[in-house]
């Protein structure tokens, strides 16, 4: 429990460091930053908007420390502020509705490829040397060296605008209503698959790479030795004596992969066109809509203290050495 | 346990890796020798195909793809090569020091590394760089060289921990030798080979996120790079209207670089550490690989 919550206050600092960021750079701006912000998101903004940017950059009369309580105080509270492209609306719906599919899209390839690259990991560690072995090994150099836009943007090409086998674009069929209707279900399966099997292939190779060698280097324990001695068949030696140990450090590779996850479903959603944060964040880049810009890095970093937290537990509930401790 | 078949494939791999990389590096050099093109200037009609006089077609606006490409290689090869080094040379300084000097410097610096590891980077990156503006290669491979080095300094704190028990450390600190000179001369010469391969995990890296942010629309777009190549092409909707050659170009172009610097992270193994087993190299070599897309 001490450890958890010692993991807990940790990530609490980890986000307000995020925040404390978000809240000098615009003040590390040459001139006065809400003026600057105000002009470079273009011209055809209603006034009061100007009010509203100035509130979420904390720009409140008083000294700077108050300034940063106020602005800490209104994260805290959930209040991101306003978009300027999207303006009236609060950064929190823009990217609440975006969310959703991101973390579909995400959750899902970081459950896919986590069970496929541990499984080839085994293997690949069993028969050590073997010709699998090469191919897995290689495969996942090739894999994890290419970047996520460039797998992403030859994964469009081929699937969808070449052979045109699913759609280049959306999370569903525009023409249909969200309903939970087998026909808007299929279509967000049916344009999801694509963007979920791109950032498949982007995580596969990390993860079978980790699993491999921490097997190798259990293989050669006392108590596989002692496994096989007493006559167990491999199957079982393989999967219940080495790889449930083999598992545990793969587990925390699992929390830092989850930022790779975030990074390469911003990419992948951005040349699928698919409608999650990566996207607004892509139309956030382009308008230079700030406020936008900034919550999304309160929000991903929320997302992966969240995830990080949720292996810490795991790992606990995997390790029982840590209960005692 | 392992054969002999199997150094020989690393070896193979190895040279491959650093082939592909000197060539790469030829063509930058050698850039103004290889076409007569101005990589910015308008020389066809617009998304030509490729032909004898554009070998690789022409861009949206009509400029030479293949003059942008090898021109573009230039940047980006400076890019990762300056900021590998920044983020190299901050992440080793951070984790010697951390791990020789221990006790409360230590926790300091671990403090501030854990910190960095779990604020995602790519976000991070992209909240700098949009309220710089439109980022020039140079200020890209500072920005990265600032916020990137947690890995690595992670990595060295680890391996100086062991390094610091042994005895040639103990009879240098007999001597009295200044902490400076034990960290540089007697620590730093033993952790050579995880700085090289964070070094080139850390060029990998620097490479794939500049191109990334360039795509994203946060670089200068007259740099001729091969991210702001991929965010103009994506921009004219090269895909859609059928102009695979103005995207496909730098997209081949990345992958190249990136498995050559990955094929030639095992060169730098091996001559540091001639012994090592398969699984710990590759398991050293993927995490560092892995932190360095790590936050992409």
């Amino acid at each position: 429990m001490a450890f958890l919550l010692r993991r807990l206050c940790f990530y609490l600092a980890a986000f307000v460091a995020a925040a404390t960021i978000n809240f000098f750079l615009p003040r590390l701006m040459p001139g006065d930053p809400v003026q600057i912000m105000f002009s470079s998101a273009g011209a055809e903004l209603p006034p009061e908007s100007l009010q509203a940017l100035k509130l979420t950059f904390g720009f409140v009369d008083g000294p700077l420390w108050q300034q940063y309580l106020t602005y800490l105080g209104s994260i805290f509270s959930g209040d991101l502020g306003r978009s300027i492209k999207y303006f009236p609306l609060p950064v929190t719906t823009v990217l609440g509705n975006a969310l959703i599919w991101t973390v579909g899209l995400m959750g899902t390839a970081t459950i896919v490829s986590f069970a496929l690259g541990t499984f080839l990991g085994i293997l690949a560690a069993w028969r050590r040397g073997s010709l699998f072995d090469v191919i897995v090994s290689v495969g996942a150099i090739f894999a994890t060296s290419v970047p996520a836009v460039v797998t992403s943007l030859i994964v469009v090409f081929t699937f969808g605008f070449t052979l045109g086998w699913f759609p280049t674009g959306y999370s569903a069929d525009p023409a249909l209503d969200p309903a939970f209707t087998f026909e808007y279900l299929g279509s967000v399966l049916y344009h999801g698959i694509l963007p979920m099997l791109t950032l498949c292939a982007v995580l596969t190779g990390g993860f079978a790479v980790t699993m491999r060698n921490n097997m190798i280097n259990l293989l050669g324990e006392d108590y596989i030795v002692m496994a096989r001695a007493k006559g167990l068949s491999d199957s079982r030696v393989m999967l219940w004596y080495a790889a449930r140990n083999a598992l545990l450090p793969t587990v925390s590779s699992l929390a830092i992969a989850i930022g790779t996850v975030l990074g390469g479903s911003l990419v992948t959603e951005v040349v699928f066109n698919y409608p999650g944060l990566g996207n607004i964040l892509y139309q956030a880049i382009l308008a230079r809509d700030y406020p936008v810009i900034q919550g999304q890095l309160l929000i991903m970093t929320a997302t992966m203290l969240i995830a990080n937290f949720v292996v810490d537990v795991s790992y606990v509930l995997l390790d029982p050495r840590l209960k005692r401790a | 346990m392992k054969t002999s078949s199997f150094p020989l494939i690393h070896n193979r791999k190895a040279m491959v890796g650093a082939l592909i990389v000197a060539f790469i590096l030829a063509v930058a050099i050698a850039a103004p020798l290889l076409t007569s093109y101005d990589p910015g200037a308008r020389v066809g009609r617009p998304h030509q195909s490729p032909s004898l006089e554009h070998w690789l077609g022409t861009t949206r606006i009509g400029q030479d793809v293949f003059a942008r490409l090898i021109y573009g290689a230039r940047t980006s090869l400076a890019v990762g090569f300056g900021a590998g080094l920044l983020i190299t040379i901050v992440g080793t300084a951070l984790g010697i020091i951390a791990g020789y000097r221990g006790g409360k410097i230590d926790e300091v610096i671990s403090f501030f590394t854990n910190m960095v590891l779990v604020v995602p980077n790519l976000p991070l990156l992209l909240v700098l760089a949009a309220f710089i503006g439109q980022a020039s290669p140079w200020v890209i491979a500072l920005i990265l060289g600032c916020t990137s080095w947690a890995w690595g300094a992670r990595v060295t704190r680890a391996e100086t921990l062991s390094v610091k028990q042994k005895d040639y450390v103990k009879s240098a600190e007999m001597m009295g030798e200044p902490r400076w000179r034990i960290m540089t001369f007697e620590i730093f010469p033993n952790l050579i080979s995880i700085v090289g391969i964070n070094f080139i995990g850390s060029v990998i890296f620097a490479i794939i996120t500049q191109a990334t942010l360039e795509f994203l629309g946060l670089g200068d777009p007259k740099v001729v790079s091969w991210g702001t190549m991929l965010y103009a092409a994506q921009k004219a909707s090269a895909l859609s209207v059928g102009a695979w050659w103005d995207i496909l170009t730098p997209c081949f172009a990345l992958a190249f670089l990136g498995i050559g610097l990955s094929l030639l992270n095992f060169a730098v193994d091996e001559i540091a550490n001639p012994r090592l087993r398969t699984g710990n190299r590759l398991g050293r070599w993927s995490a560092l690989i892995r932190s360095g897309e790590g936050r992409l």
